[in-house]
């Protein structure tokens, strides 16, 4: 048994309210994001839109953005490409955030001294906090399943979309959260004595964001597009050939796999200074 | 020799980069002894416990606890060990019933009654959380949580920092009752007078390594006094001639020296010689250290 359930539930307990304070916030966020599709669609800003459209400029603008009027006028496509700029930034926030601290935040508060001290193998400790990080990032992805398809449901109107092709979106969001997650985990190792890695965090969510967004922009970027897991993600809900990669998903999981196993490797024969 | 040590370690060294930490480190602990491990701040003493309990790794040299290897076989060791930091710190956001129980869970034994007793031993209430603690109340809960769980060797580093005399007492008498019942007890101090009152033997360690292991016996006999004696007129060095003044210093009508000898005799000497006040105190580890241990590993240099 490699996780210690003493101090998987304690994580638990110990993340509790900063994970209901995001998922909340996210899933709100969500549904009031597909209300405002649906106040979009009643109040003809639709049609303004599509004088907006009109200039070439803007439109490709959007382009970058990943979306078009056709996607716009779509509670699908509006929830994937418009929504989830801000849901995936708040996402993988979260994810690094809770997985650059569950470790590293011993060692900065110094009750590393306590934890070692107790009959725990540095691999229980590493597995027993991955298990509570992989917990809360699953509910956090059920929760997104849930408020999407209920707001989805809600406020569709009259756009047509196939369920199985938010399921897949929400899949590929679950993923680069858990890549972002384990680019945390991996990179608050590396700091000294445990420092909160928010800083960096941002950076890396905001520069790998930026980079997708330049690459869509520019062909010359585009191939640099690929440092960038935001590239990986696919947004295009509405083709009718949109489905799970698996180059995608082995990508994904390929990068988390392997920082997490550098995890462990780090971990195992760190000098724990407190 | 079969004999087991509780802790024993061969040439353990360990270097932060190339800043040392512990040099050469040879300790034989045996079962059933408090051994006491006094030094000066920054000596190492720290940097010795943190490498026996595997939170730092030795770069050189090997480690046994209970006939186990400290790197290999770290958690069945901490399964036997009570550990208590020099600097508490805790989940702050926990109560001390929860920490407590925390920490009783690793061992996988119901310590509630354990709890409870020492908890009213030391008036400790066990409801307010982590953080609203002062300094000697966080203490408290770092000796219970290195107690209930009934180790059979305790690991305390400067264990009395932020206890008030009175509970220092009630401390050492528990100490002492662990130690009838044959736990082991490794007590690292920077001050000699408390490793005294409560230890058989200690080690001495200076810039990371060992100078001297001794009886505490043998070290009362070598006690140094810190002597300071004013006199109705100024004074030269030599002003008294003793046996066991070392290094005295005239400052106008003071004399101020180091005194290993006997009470008795340095009385005697003074006796009719005009003294209008006199302090005896006990020296610092570090004036021991310098005008001790470093003279007599010069002495001992010399044939």
């Amino acid at each position: 048994m490699m996780i210690n359930t003493n101090l998987y539930f304690n994580e638990l307990k110990r993340y509790r309210n900063f994970f209901l304070a995001w998922s909340i916030s996210i899933s709100i966020l969500i549904v009031m994001e597909l209300a405002f599709y649906h106040i979009f669609m009643n109040e003809d800003l639709a049609k303004m839109m599509a004088t907006f459209f009109e200039n070439p400029f803007m439109k490709n603008m959007m382009t970058v953005f990943g979306t078009n009027l056709d996607v716009l006028t779509n509670a699908l496509g509006y929830y994937a490409t418009r929504s989830a700029i801000y849901i995936m930034l708040l996402g993988t926030f979260f994810s690094i955030m809770l997985a650059g601290r569950i470790l590293a935040r011993e060692e900065h508060e110094k009750t590393a001294e306590f934890l070692l001290a107790k009959p725990v193998t540095r691999l229980e400790i590493v597995w027993s906090k991955l298990a509570a990080f992989f917990t809360y990032l699953f509910l956090l992805s059920v929760m997104i399943l849930v408020s999407g398809s209920i707001g989805l449901e809600i406020f569709k109107g009259e756009s047509e979309y196939r369920l199985g092709a938010f399921v897949i979106h929400s899949f590929y969001f679950f993923l680069l959260m858990l890549t972002f997650g384990a680019m945390g985990l991996f990179l608050s190792l590396l700091i000294k004595r445990g420092r909160p890695i928010t800083s960096v965090s941002i950076g890396l969510i905001f520069g790998g964001y930026l980079i997708d967004l330049l690459s869509k922009a520019t062909r010359p970027a585009s191939k640099f597009g690929y440092i960038s897991p935001f590239k990986f993600m696919d947004s295009g809900v509405l083709r009718p050939d949109y489905s799970l990669e698996w180059w995608r998903v082995l990508y994904f999981l390929g990068i988390s796999i392997v920082l997490i196993a550098l995890t462990f490797i780090v971990y195992r024969k760190k000098d724990i200074l407190v | 020799m079969c004999e087991m040590y509780v802790i024993e370690t061969q040439g353990l060294t360990k270097y932060y980069g190339k800043d040392r930490g512990i040099v050469d480190l040879d300790l034989e602990i045996e079962s059933g002894e408090i051994f006491g491990f006094i030094g000066p701040n920054g000596a190492g003493k720290s940097t010795t416990i943190r490498t026996l309990l595997g939170l730092i790794f030795p770069t050189s040299g090997s480690g046994s606890i209970f006939g186990m290897d400290i790197v290999k076989e770290t958690k069945e060791i901490k399964k036997r060990i009570g550990y208590m930091p020099s600097e508490v710190n805790y989940y702050e956001k926990m109560d001390g019933q929860e920490l407590l129980r925390y920490s009783a869970n690793f061992y996988g034994k119901d310590c509630e009654s354990r709890i409870k007793e020492l908890a009213d031993i030391f008036a400790l209430d066990l409801h307010r959380k982590i953080i609203d603690l002062s300094r000697g109340n966080r203490k408290k809960i770092s000796i219970l949580q290195c107690l209930i769980h009934q180790p059979r060797l305790l690991i305390l580093d400067e264990p009395t920092t932020g206890l008030d005399p009175l509970m220092q007492a009630k401390f050492f008498d528990i100490l002492r009752e662990e130690n009838d019942n044959d736990t082991t007890i490794f007590f690292s101090s920077h001050t000699l007078s408390e490793v005294q009152k409560m230890c058989r033997r200690v080690s001495i360690i200076k810039e990371g390594r060992i100078i001297a292991v001794e009886d505490i016996e043998t070290l009362r006999k070598k006690q140094l006094r810190k002597v300071q004696v004013e006199f109705a007129h100024p004074v030269k060095s030599d002003e008294i001639e003793c046996v066991g003044i070392i290094v005295p210093r005239a400052d106008k009508n003071n004399l101020h020296f180091m005194f290993s000898g006997t009470m008795d005799d340095l009385l005697n000497n003074l006796a009719g010689k005009d003294v209008k006040d006199l302090i005896i105190e006990e020296p610092s580890l570090e004036e021991i250290f310098m005008h001790y241990y470093s003279d007599e590993k010069e002495q001992n240099k010399e044939p």
